[in-house]
């Protein structure tokens, strides 16, 4: 069930990466992401929703997760963007993902209730990750502290 | 209700998960800083918000006491040489630890549990999404106080430069992206 949930997503990527990137550039609390490219900035997201399966089953405490939220923390530093935005950015993505779920109405039943806990499940831990090594990068890139 | 039978739980559990975490907390490689403050301190850091699980998860105070707590907590923490990303982990690990003792007590008979279940999940993710947004604000702050750093961006003449530059980039691709036309001069064909 989680799997149909996860694959939904994919499949509904462009649309979804679309209108997430009109939610942040447009969003008050993400005023920034008005100077990014707007197709570069389509592209990171469907990166992410394209491949959500891949992204939510890696291990995030390190491989890939940790490297692109790394340099991404890192990335957005040196393009001058607020550290709150970046979470902000990040938490409303993962509300995003979860609002398409409910959204197509996939939850009526125990069975998919209780996959709607376990796609939560991974869908915290991926985005906890994610935050934690933008900060992680974002701190590191600042370079006045020692870390 | 069972969400507030579900939080019920969480605070009558209190002791036995703040020490939980507080192991975690002291064994984790991103919690290091942690190691230097007072056992006892942080027993008591951890059981503030497990003890009061209710009162945190409440619609109110997530407009006004959990912006100011967290924003205050930002600041001490870097007072206290415990950096952003180790606080951020830290408040992570007690959400995870909530999180799998919430939902250890599903009842898959009933599908108005597993939605109460939801519901407190919820709260409990929005609780801490703002408790990690506010801490790091208040970090925000101390940076600016103390390094005298601020992102460029929320600097309004540095957020308009970034706006011209990305009109202009604009102006250039769409320059670049113009087909060159074709030009008929004396039987040759010549691009222009």
């Amino acid at each position: 069930m989680i799997e149909k949930m996860i694959e939904m997503i994919e499949k509904n990527a462009d649309k979804m990466a679309e209108d997430l990137k009109e939610r942040l550039i447009t969003d008050g609390t993400t005023p920034s992401f008005k100077v990014l490219d707007e197709r570069d900035l389509y592209n990171d997201i469907h990166g992410i929703y394209s491949h959500l399966g891949y992204w939510l089953l890696k291990d995030p405490q390190r491989g890939p997760v940790q490297i692109y939220y790394t340099e991404m923390g890192k990335k957005r530093r040196m393009e001058g963007f607020p550290l709150p935005e970046l979470i902000q950015a990040l938490i409303v993505t993962k509300k995003h993902i979860w609002d398409t779920v409910a959204e197509k109405g996939i939850m009526g039943s125990a069975v998919s209730l209780n996959s709607a806990i376990d796609l939560i499940t991974f869908l915290n831990r991926f985005f906890d990750f994610a935050i934690y090594y933008t900060v992680y990068g974002y701190y590191k890139s600042l370079g006045v502290l020692e870390f | 209700m069972l969400t507030k039978r579900i939080t019920a739980m969480v605070e009558s559990n209190a002791t036995e998960l703040s020490k939980d975490i507080q192991r975690k907390l002291l064994s984790h490689p991103t919690t290091k800083s942690y190691r230097k403050v007072d056992e006892e301190t942080l027993f008591r850091w951890i059981y503030d918000v497990s003890s009061r699980f209710s009162y945190w998860l409440s619609e109110d105070n997530e407009k006004g006491e959990v912006k100011e707590h967290y924003r205050n907590l930002g600041k001490e923490r870097f007072k206290q040489n415990i950096w952003l990303p180790e606080v951020i982990s830290a408040l992570y690990l007690v959400k995870r630890r909530l999180w799998e003792f919430i939902v250890a007590e599903r009842e898959v008979d009933s599908s108005l549990d597993l939605n109460q279940i939801l519901e407190t999940s919820f709260m409990l993710v929005r609780f801490f999404d703002h408790a990690v947004f506010y801490v790091t604000q208040g970090c925000e702050e101390i940076l600016k106080e103390k390094f005298g750093y601020e992102a460029p961006l929320k600097n309004p003449e540095r957020f308009a430069e970034a706006m011209a530059e990305k009109a202009k980039r604009a102006e250039e691709m769409e320059e670049e992206a113009r087909l060159p036309t074709l030009c008929f001069t004396k039987g040759m064909i010549r691009l222009e």
